[in-house]
């Protein structure tokens, strides 16, 4: 929700997807074509940067939503440093550190960063339903943005759901131990099963009052003064990756 | 502006598990009138309205609009549909968009209107609803009422001439009944047929033209709201009768005659300004 949040009250809400989808992409294109560890994390520190002074994310919710996605890049990054050996030794298990894979895993860990940088910019400044829009205007599968638009709207619907069924649980001391906290957890799903069905089946109903025949039809937001911003973020985007390039 | 816009002919609907949900119910939904359709749970409304937009076929009997008989293909139902807007009561469920913009263009889109016609019609709409400055909201950060409030400007960016709300003031605050309440006079005032299901008698008495009452699936009486709403067993299906009418009633037996123009009041602020204009007279007498 702390994404949520952001994409709808940062500097540039208004200010056109496609400029914003530009920019993000070549930001992940520079993280990419950065040739060394240093350069990636050069990039993906312009990056954050950006989304935080110009886009006005406070820094403190860009690195609480950072935080999870970091963490499983250490995770990764120290399973790939880190190998167990079983019975090579004569001390049965064993830990090898590889070193000389160092630089490798330096490097992929910081373009990994770089691009979370570059998806965070987008994440951070645009509500999904304009990434959904502009990823109709790239031609991606109408099922696949119907599916987006449907899970994006029934996460917050489910999500009040869940939240009820625990309030009214804990009411009636559903989660005072362990094992009445198991109960009632399985009650939660069981509840929530059979409100999908149930749900799914009253949006149907809606959708053909409503004359829908297939796919999920929506206005495409419009924004002003498009073409200048879009050129405007390529013309960032660029310099990133011309950066990137550049630099050793 | 009276003659009949949808009429049903001995419509009877089972549940495929054998429920009778509709037996034998003949009536007509009037151009122009406000309608309210009253009953207790279960006894037809939901049934019946998802009848009016074709989302039930009925299992005996026709339904005629403006004395064509429905037709059920995908062409029939599309007219149909953009005719008649259904208003469902929980908002959640029919919401589809996370924005509420693009939320009320959902109709129009799928009635293959040029974009820039939709545009228009989406901002006609929110304006109607009063829910302009909150377009570009997202749905969930709505109250419930104005998630209500959406609902209805989905149902009229369609222009429909028939608007059909199932319980529109359950769940709402006192003002944000209020405002519901402008926003239905608001339809009536530009032309549409509009017809609610309510369980709040008082209201109903006080809006409606005309009163449809259901008793398990059966109509149990059709007509003027006003005589509907104080006939007996009406009252005694529903349980209740409307209070405005009652004090009405017992100020008239005890001398004090409320009547304006022969008319008993219906809405709380008619009663009172007739006690007010009675006392008033007997003052300057």
């Amino acid at each position: 929700m702390l994404t949520e949040q952001s994409a709808y009250t940062n500097n540039w809400r208004q200010v056109s997807p496609v400029a914003k989808g530009c920019f993000s992409l070549c930001g992940m294109v520079a993280a990419f074509a950065a040739g060394s560890p240093r350069t990636a994390l050069a990039v993906a520190f312009i990056l954050s940067a950006v989304t935080i002074f110009g886009a006005g994310v406070p820094a403190m919710r860009y690195l609480r939503v950072a935080a999870p996605p970091l963490l499983f890049l250490t995770a990764s990054g120290l399973s790939l440093l880190i190998s167990l050996d079983f019975g090579s030794s004569t001390h049965g298990i064993s830990l090898h550190l590889a070193e000389a894979e160092f630089p490798r895993i330096a490097q992929v860990c910081c373009r990994s960063l770089a691009s979370l940088a570059a998806l965070l910019f987008l994440a951070l400044t645009t509500p999904l339903s304009d990434i959904i829009s502009l990823l109709r205007r790239c031609k991606v599968p109408d099922t696949l943005l119907d599916l987006m638009t449907l899970c994006y709207r029934t996460l917050f619907v489910l999500s009040e759901a869940v939240h009820d069924t625990i309030t009214a649980q804990s009411a009636r001391l559903g989660y005072t131990s362990l094992r009445l906290s198991l109960r009632s957890l399985g009650g939660v799903v069981a509840n929530l099963t059979v409100q999908v069905w149930q749900r799914s089946q009253a949006l149907h109903l809606a959708a053909l009052a409503r004359n829908n025949d297939g796919a999920l039809r929506f206005l495409e937001p419009v924004y002003p003064d498009s073409p200048r911003t879009i050129s405007i973020a390529a013309t960032a985007g660029g310099l990133i990756i011309a950066l990137s390039m550049v630099l050793p | 502006m009276s003659e009949a816009l949808l009429k049903l002919e001995n419509i009877s609907y089972r549940y495929p598990d054998g429920t009778a949900a509709l037996d034998n119910c003949t009536l007509s939904i009037r151009r122009g009138k406000r309608t309210v359709v009253l009953g207790a749970n279960g006894a037809g409304k939901t049934t019946m309205f998802l009848h009016l937009n074709g989302i039930l076929r009925p299992s005996a009997g026709q339904l005629y609009w403006e004395e064509t008989p429905l037709d059920y293909s995908r062409r029939g139902m599309r007219d149909l549909r953009s005719r008649v807007g259904l208003v469902f009561q929980n908002p959640d469920s029919q919401l589809f968009s996370a924005s509420v913009r693009e939320d009320v263009s959902f109709g129009p889109m799928n009635l293959g209107l040029e974009e820039r016609i939709v545009r228009d019609r989406v901002a006609d709409a929110l304006r109607a609803v009063k829910m302009t400055e909150c377009a570009d909201k997202p749905v969930h950060n709505l109250s419930y009422g104005q998630k209500k409030r959406v609902c209805i400007a989905g149902v009229l960016a369609m222009q429909p001439d028939l608007v059909v709300l199932d319980e529109p003031m359950a769940g709402l605050d006192a003002a944000m009944q209020k405002e519901l309440a402008a926003v239905l006079d608001h339809l009536h005032t530009i032309g549409i047929t509009v017809i609610i299901a309510t369980h709040d008698l008082d209201f109903a008495y006080g809006w409606a033209d005309e009163a449809i009452v259901l008793r398990n699936g059966r109509l149990l009486a059709h007509g003027n709201a006003a005589e509907v709403l104080l006939q007996p067993d009406v009252q005694t299906e529903l349980g209740a009768s409307p209070l405005v009418a009652d004090i009405a009633t017992s100020l008239t037996l005890t001398g004090m005659d409320v009547r304006v123009n022969g008319y008993l009041p219906r809405s709380k602020s008619e009663l009172l300004k007739a006690i007010s204009e009675l006392h008033r007279q007997e003052n300057n007498l």
